[in-house]
């Protein structure tokens, strides 16, 4: 077997990799599960997705445009914000705006200081990086800023007689919603401490097994999953303290009293 | 400090629960509001603390409210709430012990420069001890949290204290220090009880919750 370089895939060994997803179907429908047409249409958009994604990175690595690159990113973003509005269940008037602004802001941020100051690519938005630590760090903010914004929202409702009891008393929406918004980002920040502790211990993270398989040497795999792991929870933690600070601004009108608008 | 509303008109999901509703509340002076349950006497609470938006999905709200000649419109409505301050009808679920509550409140950007009582000291003329304003909420009994939550309240020295049933799950004792405490102080008090009622109001609203259709 060779070591120095990935082992190439064909079409015929993910046709004998779906083999697993039958194995799985045919488990759905010995134990009555109803999950077939799932795991069906599951494995197809697997497929269809990672095909069409590699074809459009070939493009955007080739074409060298940074506009490309600008729009590929925002398109991105905005899928990020409505999957993240979706897991929540819950939902408010203005909450695709403020999920958008804040993994925008936070990916954007930590995507430039990855970029400018860490990695020190050149040009700053080359592809090849962007693109893929993009992809890490949306697919994981989006997981806290989705928990965050399910238990701010949801913490809203059962704390809402005590928020209202601050309110009666003279208390700014910050100051009678503090502690409900600080449950919220502990929530959304444990799956993120949870991957980092257990990291290399009990898992080896996709990124570093990608990158090990790809041929890399696995210390210099193990640093950039560790940068990775940095920048994922910087911009975990950014996107959803601003996505539980804007939810708590939109519970509240100009004059700090409660809105009831949260479905 | 005179509590003062004219016209006051509210209605939540289409049902309007009073109209053309005028008081007065003179300082040093308890207004007792009576009337079935569901007739709006919380809702009228919520209504004088500033605690409902004027206009929502659900609710509608009209009316002019004053305190000492002046509009509830030029009040920052943080002050307000301060000033015109409303007891909930039961302690909702709070962290911590009484203690804790107390430090809080004192710690608002409202309340931070204003005088206050001691609450200890007020809990104690509601029979209370003091022992328990370092036990943590889920420990007191409802009486107990109720008057903990009043003193603390009362001891910010409000302009007005609006109270829904503060003595509602209170033995007679208990209620009577609570009644004798708060002479003197400018409250509307909501009460089942026309006894209470004319034991502790100087005057007495009664809401029946009907009003006419147009």
């Amino acid at each position: 077997m060779p070591t120095d370089g990935p082992i190439t895939i064909t079409w015929i060994d993910l046709a004998l990799c779906s083999s697993l997803l039958l194995a799985n179907g045919a488990v759905s429908m010995w134990l009555g599960l109803g999950l077939g047409r799932k795991l069906l249409i599951a494995g197809l958009r697997t497929v269809v997705q990672l095909s069409l994604l590699g074809l459009v990175l070939v493009h955007v690595f080739e074409a060298g445009n940074v506009w490309l690159v600008v729009v590929m990113g925002t398109l991105m973003i905005l899928m990020a914000s409505y999957e993240a509005v979706k897991r929540a269940g819950r939902r408010y008037r203005g909450v695709h705006r403020d999920v958008f602004t804040s993994l925008l802001l936070s990916a954007s941020a930590s995507m430039l200081f990855v970029s400018l100051l860490v990695l020190q690519t050149d040009p700053w938005w080359a592809p090849r990086y962007l693109i893929p630590l993009l992809g890490m760090v949306l697919g994981n903010s989006l997981t806290g800023v989705s928990i965050g914004l399910e238990r701010c929202l949801s913490s809203f409702d059962e704390d809402r007689p005590a928020i209202e009891l601050w309110i009666a008393a003279g208390a700014h929406p910050w100051e009678a919603a503090r502690p409900t918004a600080a449950r919220s980002l502990r929530s959304g920040l444990i799956p993120i401490l949870n991957a980092m502790s257990v990291a290399g211990m009990v898992t080896i993270p996709g990124m570093m097994t990608g990158q090990i398989l790809g041929g890399t040497e696995p210390g210099m795999a193990a640093r950039y999953q560790i940068l990775v792991m940095f920048l994922i929870a910087g911009a975990t933690a950014a996107g959803t303290t601003g996505v539980v600070l804007l939810a708590v601004r939109a519970m509240f009108d100009e004059g700090g009293r409660i809105k009831r608008s949260v479905s | 400090m005179r509590l003062e509303a004219r016209g006051l008109k509210k209605e939540i999901g289409g049902r309007e629960l009073y109209r053309e509703l005028d008081l007065r509340v003179e300082q040093g002076c308890t207004l007792a509001i009576r009337g079935p349950s569901g007739a709006g006497k919380s809702q009228l609470l919520r209504h004088l603390a500033g605690l409902d938006p004027n206009r929502s999905a659900t609710i509608v709200q009209a009316g002019s409210i004053s305190l000492n000649g002046r509009d509830y419109e030029q009040w920052d409505p943080f002050e307000w709430r301060s000033q015109v301050c409303s007891v909930p009808q039961q302690v909702p679920r709070l962290q911590g012990a009484p203690a804790e509550l107390e430090d809080r409140i004192a710690r608002l950007s409202v309340q931070r420069d204003r005088k206050s009582d001691d609450p200890r000291e007020l809990a104690v003329s509601f029979g209370l001890s003091t022992e328990l304003w370092e036990r943590p909420w889920t420990e007191l009994s409802i009486g107990e949290g109720h008057r903990a939550l009043l003193a603390i309240l009362l001891a910010r020295c409000p302009a007005v204290i609006l109270l829904d049933e503060p003595t509602a799950a209170l033995d007679p004792d208990a209620t009577a220090a609570v009644e004798e405490r708060l002479k003197g102080a400018t409250c509307v008090w909501i009460t089942h009880s026309s006894d209470q009622a004319g034991r502790v109001g100087d005057e007495i609203l009664t809401l029946s919750g009907e009003t006419d259709a147009d």
